[in-house]
């Protein structure tokens, strides 16, 4: 009846082993992985574009309605460089327009996350600008700043702004009871409990808004470039559409896809680095 | 709460040998006759919207420097909460609970103190050996070679640099063994440490924790309070065993277990071992359910 003795190495062992066939079924050629992950995507866009081209082509629609991809992928081809220089304008308001929404979002969050006194005079505020439709105040943007890229960053950090600060502050309630139990029995001060605790755990769901928000911030920048732009792909989209050039506009639409992709996909390349820990990038547990 | 402070503070502590039976010697008195922990007339009423719960009452315990004390109940007989409040992290609404004289607050800022969940609450961002060493991070204090000593006293040095969710639960509930025990505390409080593992596992858990706690806090005169629903693991781990009421949780018994030490598996099958099982399930069975 007597249990064997059960000496420590032997443990090691066995879970070494159960170990290092975990890790195995993580560690894939990352060119496998993005083939799995890209395929299917390529695929089903090249359907769309397909059938796409098909219609206009087989009901001959006029290329000032709807202009067929070929035609889309020719004005592309013919103008690289504008649509580019132009992309890089909108990308440059939309990215700092997301750095200053998410830093405001993650201090006030910061602040709230300590008190709710604080939350709850902050947190209607925070609603408040929400609620407020950005193309009320994009116009009033521009008389206040003026044309070019101060109205772009402050619209871009309006839309970011929310859905980020909701975000950090569930994030950093969002901590094990026990683990919190654990700093306190060892008399860490508020700043350690944030820095060691808080702020880590708050990390998945900093990047679940980050990654919805950065298209955001495009879109944001697209606003603003509608009504005030003098440069960036929002205003080329106005203007084609006023002088019905649809096939620039539909290159312009293009293009902000793929701004809005590339930053979705980088977004969600740095979360798998840095939420190594996470079950939401583990495939397999 | 300088790293300075923090030290002259823990110098009482480390002198604090006047009590030649603190040494251990093997099969010598490893149990000082100094109080160390007091748990004095301590109750817990909450205020709920159905009313008034009791869950602690008139709980009066005192434990010596380096003894072994479970307490065992049924579950909701507040054993958690008691732990809880020995550990400073809830306030009692009846009575005080003094760890060498002091509040439970003052034990927290020594880092007197070392607490193992059932949930290993493992930071899964930090590795095995960062784990480990966070009451040092969160203490300021030279971190590398209690670590690195603790990471091998629990068998797990070949996965310092391993991360929590590459662990199984055993190795997980080990880690927090080492994270409890790498400041030096003087007192370590369990609360169902393997409760969340499997039978073989939680079995080999037991001396594990014998053998490190032997090794790295006996001979200084660490105290443990463990807070099981197990019988055979109170037995044999304890030098003591307070048996708890239902709620309101009130001391039903406090059954001695003198069994030599160090124990292993053999003692399992030990007539005194399988005695103080019985006796340990009658107190049970009779205060337990009559109350």
């Amino acid at each position: 009846m007597s249990l064997p003795a059960v000496g420590e190495r032997e443990w090691s062992d066995a879970d070494a082993a159960l170990v290092a066939a975990g890790a195995g079924r993580r560690v894939r050629p990352w060119l496998r992985e993005l083939a799995a992950n890209a395929l299917p995507a390529v695929v089903g866009m090249a359907a769309i574009l397909g059938a796409w081209e098909a219609w206009v082509r087989l009901r001959d629609v006029k290329a000032y309605l709807v202009p067929a991809p070929s035609v889309v992928a020719e004005r592309l081809a013919a103008d690289p460089g504008f649509f580019t220089e132009e992309g890089l304008k909108t990308l440059e308001g939309a990215l700092l327009g997301f750095g200053l929404g998410a830093a405001v979002a993650i201090v006030l969050a910061t602040v709230m996350s300590q008190s709710r006194l604080l939350e709850r005079s902050i947190f209607p505020i925070a609603i408040l600008i929400k609620v407020t439709p950005i193309v009320a105040i994009a116009p009033l943007l521009t008389i206040w700043f003026g044309f070019g890229l101060l109205p772009k960053v402050f619209i871009a950090a309006l839309i970011v702004f929310f859905p980020i600060m909701v975000n950090a502050l569930i994030g950093f309630r969002s901590v094990n009871p026990s683990a919190l139990a654990l700093l306190e029995s060892l008399a860490a001060n508020r700043a350690e409990v944030f820095l060691r605790l808080r702020l880590p755990s708050s990390l998945p769901y900093l990047f679940a808004a980050f990654r919805f928000s950065i298209p955001l911030s495009v879109i944001g920048a697209v606003v603003a470039e509608w009504f005030s732009g003098d440069r960036g792909l929002g205003s080329v989209i106005y203007v084609a559409n006023n002088n019905l050039e649809t096939d620039t506009l539909f290159a312009a639409v293009f293009t902000l896809a793929l701004l809005g992709v590339g930053l979705y996909l980088l977004t969600a390349a740095v979360e798998r680095r840095v939420l190594f820990w996470h079950e939401s990038t583990l495939d397999l547990r | 709460m300088d790293g300075r402070r923090g030290a002259l503070r823990r110098v009482p502590f480390s002198v604090a040998q006047p009590f030649p039976s603190v040494h251990t010697i093997r099969g010598a008195a490893r149990v000082s006759n100094e109080q160390h922990v007091l748990i004095e007339d301590v109750a817990m009423t909450y205020e709920t919207k159905g009313g008034r719960l009791a869950a602690l009452s008139a709980i009066d315990v005192g434990v010596r420097r380096g003894e072994f004390v479970s307490f065992i109940g049924p579950s909701g007989c507040g054993k958690s909460t008691l732990l809880r409040i020995v550990a400073g992290l809830q306030r009692p609404t009846g009575g005080r609970v003094r760890i060498d004289g002091e509040p439970p607050r003052e034990a927290q800022r020594q880092k007197a103190i070392g607490l193992v969940f059932q949930d290993p609450c493992l930071l899964p961002w930090r590795s095995v050996s960062a784990n480990v060493s966070l009451p040092l991070a969160v203490n300021r204090r030279p971190v590398a070679v209690a670590t690195e000593r603790l990471v091998e006293r629990v068998g797990l040095a070949p996965f310092s640099d391993y991360y929590p969710h590459q662990l199984s639960g055993g190795m997980q509930q080990r880690v927090a063994l080492a994270r409890a025990l790498v400041a030096a505390p003087s007192l370590l409080l369990m609360d169902e440490p393997f409760g969340a593992l499997d039978e073989i596992t939680r079995s080999a858990m037991r001396y594990e924790l014998l053998r490190v706690w032997r090794a790295e806090a006996a001979e200084r005169g660490a105290t443990v309070l463990f807070v099981t629903h197990s019988v055979a693991e109170a037995v044999l781990l304890s030098d003591r065993v307070v048996v708890l009421t239902p709620r309101p949780g009130s001391v039903a018994a406090v059954l001695d277990i003198d069994l030599p030490r160090p124990r292993d598996e053999e003692i399992e099958l030990d007539a005194a071992f399988l005695d103080y099982v019985r006796q340990l399930r009658a107190l049970l069975r009779d205060r337990g359910e009559t109350t």
